[in-house]
């Protein structure tokens, strides 16, 4: 729907807002769909769901290298992300103690600039509720202010929660190094790590996290299913009350259909071999762009990144118009900033990392998947090119109605 | 395979509409027709106002143009009709030519139109760019009014539908422009169209008429001012009647009165008593008899012509959206100013307003009266 071209005709590249839902994944659905009864019951109905249940959970612990009892299936990224930051700081307030004790002076939230919103505006509301929110830096190359962030860690910090991946930029932060920093003072650490499900190796364990946020529809499976992993021996306090569904932690019958979705899209997930073509396409993709366009810079080329990510600012073109052009043309991208419809503000992530407004209302994420040929991507960068030149050329030649 | 047209290296597409859409049911069926017709169409409402803020207490059902509900509405009829449809963010824009100018004219006296601002700045000035950036040949509106071919290039008609008639708020366009510009509707009457609106199977087809001013809502002007100048920028002053000096009364600003208002006056002489003058300058706000509001004349400034205009020669003119036009004689004409003289005497003839001409149905043009 909403351009010239029929929906078969059209090139996909914004696989950092969603995912095409995997063949096998829609093959299955009616299935897994007969499969109805309430995993809760008791009755034999309860025991098909119930096993479709557990298969996810050890699908889904196994590819996240995580125990299945570490698990917590959500609705998604956002909600994963707001059970973790409320639950530790409702635990907390509630006089419920840190290991073990009954009282806690820990009430710092320690998150990154570029964090989405569900952390940013969970962090606001904490802070209403009396949390000491400090954010870290993050620079123009997309890297994390290591030296403020280790400043800013004390025994007051209860929580850290710094994304693995920023959607926008691509950038990946260092884990494992913050989580061990954080440890070291006490602290629980989170990682949103929304964007790291099909672009990176996934090894929770590797990483040394507490808590991680994972969503299903960024990886193929269907929307309305999230993962919360949850370490072993850490406690939250539940954000949703009612039956004990997932061990109490998140109460609500099961969206199985969607959990059934991400489980089997981790059993049949090639790591290594999709990482790779991603890259490739990606990095062609630069190249050719660098070579064709004339004023383009791209964030964080030279930072680690997630290898699906490439967010180009292209100086003296408006994002959103250009993103239009695009579409109309049959190429769905992004600007980076989805926030409501036609809000004018630019990406708040490049303008925290040191972008001028102008720089970031002229930026355009584009984020590959599989799927994506090169054939598509030398298509796109060829209109890109002839987009870009008319935009600028219309810009030179001024606007003057009513001047 | 990409099938995609290559982008504006190949000539041969088919022509390319950008349709102004408020998600009513004018600019839906603007959209329809021009699908129908061939052209490839895309869809865009601009984003005038932040109507989520509690600066509009519309009732249900009262929506007027541009509420966040239009935008829906608008995106539901461009997936009926399977065309891309985009939100133009025009909120600063909106505020600095048409928001910021209603509210300082009522501060001075006058009583504005902000439609013609909103056409002159934002649809034919915005979208006019926002058309050659999506390399689109022309804009379109839902507009109850006609473009025709004529020896002296294309002109701006009355619509088909005189009651509906929305030339009075074109007057300010730029003839060079009219090349550019599509009235798909102009030549139905509203009852056709809504038919129309059914038989396209448009979401909109029995949404009601937008009425009023758009920003507005149900708080009227008064209220909307004082929300946004602070007390002390008001003009307060005494009412006097007209034209004896006599003091009826006071008012807590001259911005709530506009000419030929009968309702809300704040004073009773048991006798139907009318604005008939407001001066900036000292506050005073004169009430007098019907009689009182009839003039002649006028002269209006910031001028536009579509097609020019002959001194001696007689026209038919608008002094309001409503009016239904009355012949005037062009006394004088110069670069910046135009002097007209009414055959029979004009109720009301209102500073800030527009005055139209017209030539026939032929929109001339017209300038601000003073």
């Amino acid at each position: 729907m909403g351009a010239f071209q029929d929906r078969g005709s059209r090139a996909y590249f914004d696989h950092n807002a969603t995912t095409p839902v995997d063949s096998e994944v829609l093959a299955l659905l009616s299935t897994w769909g007969q499969v109805f009864g309430n995993p809760s019951s008791i009755h034999s109905d309860g025991r098909g769901p119930k096993a479709l249940l557990r298969q996810a959970r050890k699908s889904v612990a196994k590819f996240l290298n995580a125990d299945p009892l570490e698990i917590v299936f959500t609705s998604g990224g956002s909600e994963s992300n707001n059970m973790v930051l409320q639950g530790i700081f409702n635990w907390i307030q509630t006089g419920q103690g840190w290991n073990g004790k009954t009282t806690s002076k820990r009430n710092q939230l320690i998150i990154s600039a570029v964090e989405h919103p569900s952390i940013l505006k969970t962090a606001e509301f904490l802070k209403r509720r009396g949390v000491q929110v400090d954010v870290v830096p993050v620079n123009r190359q997309g890297q994390l202010d290591e030296e403020v962030y280790e400043n800013l860690l004390s025994e007051n910090t209860a929580l850290v929660s710094i994304m693995y991946a920023n959607n926008e930029s691509g950038c990946i932060f260092p884990i494992k190094d913050l989580a061990k920093k954080a440890h070291e003072v006490g602290a629980f650490f989170h990682t949103d790590a929304v964007q790291s499900l099909g672009k990176s190796m996934v090894d929770v364990k590797d990483w040394g996290v507490d808590f991680a946020s994972f969503s299903g529809h960024k990886f193929y499976a269907l929307k309305g299913v999230g993962v919360t992993f949850v370490k072993k021996r850490t406690s939250l306090e539940s954000h949703i009350f009612g039956g004990g569904q997932e061990r109490g932690r998140r109460a609500g019958t099961e969206n199985l259909l969607s959990i059934a979705s991400l489980g089997h899209r981790c059993e049949g997930f090639q790591q290594e071999m999709e990482l790779e073509a991603l890259q490739n396409l990606r990095d062609q993709f630069e190249q050719k762009v660098k070579t064709e366009i004339q004023g383009v810079s791209i964030i964080g080329a030279d930072s680690l990144r997630v290898p699906n990510t490439s967010n180009l600012i292209l100086q003296g073109v408006d994002g959103e118009t250009l993103l239009m052009n695009l579409d109309v043309e049959g190429f769905s991208v992004s600007t980076g900033a989805a926030c409501s419809a036609g809000s004018p503000e630019p990406s708040p992530a490049l303008l925290a990392m040191g972008y001028s407004r102008e720089e970031a209302q002229s930026s355009l994420r584009v984020s590959f998947g599989r799927g994506n040929t090169l054939e598509e991507m030398e298509d796109f960068v060829g209109v890109l090119k002839l987009t870009v030149q008319r935009l600028r050329q219309l810009k030179q030649e001024g606007h003057s109605l009513h001047a | 395979m990409l099938k995609t047209s290559k982008e504006s290296s190949v000539n041969d597409r088919k022509p390319r509409v950008l349709v102004a859409m408020s998600g009513g049911v004018d600019s839906s069926v603007a959209a329809a027709l021009l699908v129908e017709q061939g052209y490839e169409v895309i869809g865009a409402t601009m984003q005038v106002w932040d109507y989520s803020a509690d600066t509009c207490d519309i009732e249900e059902g009262h929506g007027t143009c541009c509420s966040s509900t239009d935008v829906d509405d608008a995106r539901a009829v461009c997936d009926v009709l399977d065309i891309p449809f985009y939100v133009i963010n025009c909120e600063e824009k909106f505020e600095s030519f048409v928001i910021d100018d209603f509210v300082d004219s009522y501060l001075q006296g006058k009583t504005p139109i902000p439609c013609v601002n909103c056409n002159t700045y934002l649809k034919f000035d915005h979208l006019f760019q926002k058309m050659k950036e999506l390399n689109c040949d022309y804009v379109a509106t839902g507009h109850y009014a006609q473009i025709v071919e004529t020896g002296n290039g294309p002109q701006i008609v009355s619509s088909e539908d005189s009651w509906k008639d929305q030339t009075y708020f074109l007057f300010t366009l730029k003839p060079e422009l009219l090349k550019h510009i599509l009235f798909p509707v102009g030549h139905l009457r509203k009852p056709a169209l809504r038919q129309m609106a059914e038989e396209y199977g448009l979401p909109v087809a029995r949404k009601k008429d937008s009425v009023g001013i758009c920003f507005i809502g149900n708080k009227g002007h008064k209220n909307f001012i004082e929300e946004r100048v602070p007390k002390e920028q008001l003009h307060p002053g005494r009412l006097l009647r007209y034209p004896t000096g006599e003091i009826l009364g006071s008012h807590e600003g001259f911005h709530q009165f506009t000419i030929g208002q009968r309702k809300g006056l704040g004073v009773a002489t048991g006798e139907p008593i009318y604005v008939v003058k407001i001066d900036p300058s000292s506050g005073d706000v004169w009430l007098g008899d019907e009689e009182h509001l009839y003039g002649e004349s006028l002269k209006i400034a910031r001028t536009n012509w579509l097609d020019s205009i002959q001194e001696g020669e007689q026209y038919r003119v608008k002094i309001r959206f409503q009016h239904k036009g009355a012949l005037a004689l062009v006394k004088k004409v110069d670069e910046k100013e135009v002097e007209l003289q009414f055959v029979e005497p004009q109720r009301a003839i209102t500073k800030g307003q527009a005055a139209v001409f017209y030539k026939g149905s032929q929109l001339m043009g017209g300038g601000w009266i003073l």
